[in-house]
């Protein structure tokens, strides 16, 4: 029972991650249907900005080599601004990378390549400001908090249940705002059909720019509670998360918000049920497991069947 | 049945030809371009020419950046003594990164450049890779950093100043044991997608089986895994006194951290991978109390190490927040440097560089690279015919963090 409960919690914390990451890339497939590959840039600046914001120095490399601001703010307020910060970036993304092909009506593939190269200039970006070096959230920045928790023997990283606990939070307010208010009703329209959701007198170009607002939003979160639980391991720090979080996306059903946490969530156990002696082999595991739920179920675990797909 | 090529029509198989035919005009006369500048003299007009291949970028930038100051370091300590009987050397770095194909093309392009001997690149698992490239090319290559076993064995031309695993790693295991006489149950960690990783564990391993203690455990990671709580919470089950850790900085750093976090108290040996303080805003106050075997002591009362640590100090007080102690990547990429330029120094004595053909320079170097004994940080060191450094001088450290867990340094074990 002990075992089963430590697998559990192994699993839902890293899956909480991984839902966390997909949930950004399912918000602009639902409306856009492409994949935003800038997405793990974005989530990579969200860490950076949470560590500025607490207070972090900027190391000897980069143009802002020894930077470091003149306040040091508590995580709790640094990390939703970083979310804000991110969710910016993410508008520019949108209005660079996206927009301007959406206006000549070009094929919506192309945006795969554009969002690929706002991705790597964003990497860029960060490697010439801060250097490649990594950077780490200092250890004490929960305050009072104990390191681990043990939960009927189990062990876990508190920040680990901290990273699950907001997941959730931000999973249940994303659902209120889709199913609850008229924006997210407007989202749900246009990612059923933007012309007829445009002739409804929906404004889709500013319910698209929401739905890069909030997916940058959560990337942001996300990389600050990634970055706290481990360091920035550098401006590519993103990039494991953005295949991990492609796999989730697909796992769960394209354009599904509860699939992307739910496809998280079985990656993430997937990975943790991998026997000790394999564990080296967890993402062939993953991928493997991913692989065989799209032969029976292609369109994912919650997605709806394509018919008319050419 | 279908023929091969059978669904291409033929006016695209024409140009499929010509293209491919224009594609192997085009290498070939790359080629042979490229063997003719090898042919031609060392193009001595902006100086000596060398090159550095280094991991700036990546997960093992942390290495890269601490070489880095050690070959710049040693290029000015050099270059001010006269450089190669009065011509200075001139160093250009290329970012290798962190992964195989980026150190192939830094390699090559140093090459293509017309440089005599090159310094790199930082991790073995590129070397593996990159390696057969300088060889192929006759090209001397000191390798800085890398302590797999078979690295010399790739070739002639490839030499390293960096001790090999089996050499050091036990070393810190019989210290392990010495300070902990009632360890019983040892847990191991390492990569398995790395080249260093896997040769260091297997040496940790047997060291290990010598001294009666068989693994409990064996946990194997990825090279880019930074969430261990799988592999630590298993380990954990098992109850083991000594975690034996073959990994890079970042994933070794984040693995003691979340080692410690989830409450394991025993004694914890890295292997080189961690030999640099870059680990230490990594696992902060949890790396306290490490124990790894060094082939570098800043403490070492040698001229040569004197004027190195009070060289590197000199260009450290300008970052206060930077330790002033030289790690032991910074000396070995000083020792790389200044072994080829001492080599250079002695091969321009005996057949002036100038007007020498670059294929035949660099052959020639690679001789005297192999042939001399070099008075260097790490102590006197010396070269078997196969390239493998031989050195006297080996340390056990303890890492000691500082209040606060921002800094600290590798405090050598008597």
């Amino acid at each position: 029972m002990e075992g089963l409960l430590q697998l559990l919690f192994n699993g839902l914390s890293v899956g909480a991650v991984y839902s966390l990451f997909a949930l950004g890339y399912t918000l602009v497939f639902s409306v856009l249907g492409v994949i935003n590959f800038a997405h793990g840039a974005i989530f990579t600046m969200g860490a950076y900005f949470t560590y500025l914001l607490i207070g972090g120095a900027v190391g000897a490399n980069g143009l802002l080599a020894g930077l470091q601001f003149p306040f040091a703010l508590p995580f709790w307020l640094a990390l939703p601004l970083a979310g804000i910060a991110a969710a910016t970036v993410a508008l520019v993304v949108e209005r660079i990378a996206f927009r301007p092909l959406r206006d000549r009506g070009s094929d919506p593939l192309l945006a795969l390549i554009t969002s690929l190269g706002a991705g790597v200039i964003l990497v860029n970006l960060i490697q010439l400001l801060v250097g490649a070096e990594s950077y780490s959230i200092p250890v004490g920045t929960l305050g009072s908090l104990p390191a681990a928790l043990s939960i009927a023997g189990a062990k876990v990283r508190t920040v680990q249940v901290m990273l699950l606990a907001i997941s959730g939070l931000l999973l249940a307010a994303l659902s209120i705002w889709i199913n609850g208010s008229r924006s997210g009703k407007a989202l749900q329209a246009v990612s059923e059909d933007p012309v007829t959701a445009q002739l409804l007198g929906i404004n889709s170009a500013r319910v698209i720019q929401i739905a890069f607002g909030i997916s940058g939003f959560l990337a942001g979160m996300a990389g600050g509670l990634v970055g706290l639980s481990i360091s920035i391991a550098g401006p590519y720090f993103g990039i494991g998360y953005g295949l991990k979080g492609l796999g989730v996306l697909v796992l769960g059903g394209l354009g599904s918000v509860p699939g992307a946490v739910l496809g998280g969530l079985i990656i993430g156990l997937a990975e943790a049920c991998v026997p000790a002696d394999l564990s080296g082999y967890k993402d062939a595991v993953s991928f493997g497991f991913l692989f065989l739920v799209l032969l029976i179920r292609p369109q994912g675990l919650l997605g709806r069947p394509q018919a008319n797909k050419v | 049945m279908l023929r091969s090529g059978g669904l291409t029509p033929a006016p695209m198989k024409r140009r499929l030809a010509s293209s491919l035919g224009a594609l192997l005009s085009a290498a070939a006369a790359l080629s042979a371009c490229q063997g003719s500048e090898d042919q031609g003299p060392v193009n001595l007009s902006k100086g000596v020419p060398v090159g550095a291949v280094l991991a700036l970028t990546g997960n093992a930038n942390v290495y890269g950046q601490d070489q880095k100051i050690g070959i710049e370091l040693s290029l000015a300590a050099f270059n001010g003594a006269g450089g190669v009987n009065g011509k200075p050397l001139s160093l250009s770095i290329e970012d290798g990164g962190s992964a195989e194909p980026s150190a192939n093309a830094a390699v090559s392009l140093q090459i293509n450049r017309g440089i005599l001997a090159l310094i790199g690149p930082t991790l073995s698992q590129q070397s593996f890779s990159a390696g057969p490239i300088a060889q192929r090319r006759g090209v001397p290559l000191v390798a800085p950093s890398n302590t797999a076993t078979g690295i010399p064995e790739i070739g002639y031309f490839i030499s390293r100043v960096s001790a090999q695993s089996s050499v050091i790693a036990p070393l810190s295991i019989a210290k392990a044991l010495q300070l902990n006489p009632g360890i019983r149950r040892a847990a191991v960690f390492y990569a398995q997608d790395d080249a260093y990783s896997t040769a260091e564990t297997v040496i940790f391993q047997q060291a290990l089986t010598a001294k009666g203690l068989k693994p409990v455990t064996v946990q194997r990671t990825q090279l880019n895994d930074q969430d261990f709580q799988s592999q630590i919470t298993a380990a954990l089950n098992q109850k083991p006194d000594l975690v034996v850790l073959s990994l890079q900085a970042m994933d070794g750093g984040n693995l003691i951290r979340q080692l410690r976090e989830l409450g394991y108290r025993g004694v914890i040996v890295v292997g080189n991978g961690m030999n640099t303080p870059n680990i230490y805003p990594i696992c902060q106050k949890y790396c306290d109390g490490i124990l790894i075997a060094q082939a570098y002591s800043p403490e070492l009362q040698t001229p040569a190490n004197q004027r190195f640590t009070a060289a590197f100090a000199a260009a450290q007080a300008r970052n206060p927040k930077v330790s002033p102690i030289p790690p032991q990547l910074t000396a070995q990429a000083y020792t790389a440097m200044q072994v080829i330029g001492e080599a250079l120094a002695r091969l321009d004595r005996r057949q002036p560089l100038k007007g020498l053909p670059l294929a035949q320079a660099r052959k020639a170097l690679m001789a005297e690279i192999l042939g001399g004994t070099y008075q260097t940080p790490l102590g006197e060191i010396r070269f078997t015919p196969e390239g493998e450094v031989i050195q006297k001088n080996f340390f056990v450290a303890q890492v000691r963090m500082n209040a606060g867990g921002k800094s600290g340094r590798f405090s050598l074990l008597p």
